[in-house]
């Protein structure tokens, strides 16, 4: 199971928390979940999905517990107007890009990084993440349109 | 620059989001092993949540108070525990009357609880639901118990037992017109009134689980 499944769980780790400890750790914590679980799985679900649902479970809820931490930091960095988003200073689209990303409400953000960056069709997201697949499909829809809403400047400057 | 062009600009960058490095699979197995070995040889500790800890110790001071009532019963002489009414001395009914007491002030919490979810229109999660039923299956344990024939605790524990029956089977998606109902029974009954006032302060029960 670690073999076949290692890969596509710490990509997910790592696209959801940009960060190579954390990554590991949430992966790592997957696989000891699933090996203490493995009893309970009763093969209603493809074993992959089933392991997907642990990964996004731990990454989510472990990303939350990191955010607690650094609120108070952040705080306090937006404070010395270190976090502008000044257009200026972020000519890059892959930088804007990044940050728009990182500023999707986790459930927005879960779904454009399963779906759009590691490929997993609705159906796998809708079975990891507990909800319906038309849910997933509206969730895309709305992060892209969030996406696009905060690069207009882009599109604007290009169409012009 | 046209708006695909500008989509496949976002669609290309998007793949660059936290691209990730090559898998560490060997140094995270040994991790993983490491970790699995340590919770192996851990000792086990049971965390009970806190509706289970108010269960388990409403139901030891009920079974405490059975026990305390039946020996009581037998030393002088008389008839069986079950075929008692209410205890005739201030003292035996002391361990009942504590127990119905923490019952009703716990009870109070979760009506009181509810209300104030409903009127925010929040689902009642899982844990809240364990708790009416935890609660309702004491609740019936008090009817039976000697704190039952209490002619001033029976009507309102019947009452509450109706309440937390229903709340009970609420599911997780509860339709409103449910919820409203329970209300209007919580008021028309004055279930909430007749809890806070049911043990008034200072008065023995009171004082006891002061001390406790």
């Amino acid at each position: 199971m670690y073999d076949a499944h290692v890969d596509r769980v710490y990509r997910l780790a790592f696209r959801l928390a940009g960060d190579d400890d954390l990554a590991r750790d949430f992966t790592q914590e997957t696989f000891i979940r699933a090996f203490e679980r493995i009893g309970t799985f009763r093969g209603e679900s493809r074993l992959s999905t089933w392991l997907h649902a642990i990964a996004t479970t731990v990454s989510l809820n472990g990303l939350r517990k990191v955010k607690r931490f650094r609120t108070r930091e952040t705080a306090l960095e937006a404070a010395d107007g270190v976090a502008g988003g000044v257009r200026s200073a972020e000519p890059d689209l892959k930088t804007r890009l990044r940050h728009a990303i990182d500023a999707l409400p986790d459930k927005y953000r879960t779904v454009v990084v399963m779906h759009d960056m590691e490929g997993y069709t609705h159906e796998e997201i809708a079975a990891a993440l507990d909800m319906e697949v038309g849910t997933s499909k509206a969730q895309l829809s709305r992060a892209r349109a969030k996406l696009r809403e905060s690069l207009a400047d882009f599109a604007g400057e290009w169409v012009s | 620059m046209n708006d695909d062009r500008f989509e496949q600009q976002i669609h290309d960058a998007v793949r660059e989001y936290h691209r990730p490095p090559e898998t560490p699979r060997d140094e995270m197995w040994a991790a993983i092993e490491a970790e699995r070995r340590r919770r192996r040889n851990a000792p086990r500790v049971v965390v009970l949540r806190p509706f289970w800890r108010w269960g388990i110790g409403m139901a030891a001071v009920l079974v405490l108070g059975i026990a305390i009532g039946r020996r009581l019963q037998f030393g002088t002489g008389g008839p069986p525990a079950s075929s008692v009414s209410a205890p005739s001395r201030p003292g035996d009914g002391l361990a009942y009357q504590l127990a119905a007491a923490q019952h009703l002030t716990r009870a109070e919490i979760v009506l009181t609880n509810f209300r104030a979810d409903a009127r925010a229109g929040a689902r009642p999660d899982s844990q809240f639901l364990n708790q009416a039923r935890d609660l309702l299956g004491s609740t019936r344990l008090l009817l039976d118990s000697p704190a039952g024939r209490d002619p001033r605790l029976k009507p309102l524990l019947e009452d509450l037992e109706v309440i937390l029956a229903q709340i009970a089977v609420l599911s997780a998606s509860r339709d409103t017109a449910d919820v409203e109902i329970i209300n209007q029974g919580i008021d028309q009954r004055s279930v909430l009134t007749r809890l806070q006032t049911a043990f008034p302060a200072g008065s023995a029960p009171a004082r006891a689980q002061g001390a406790i």
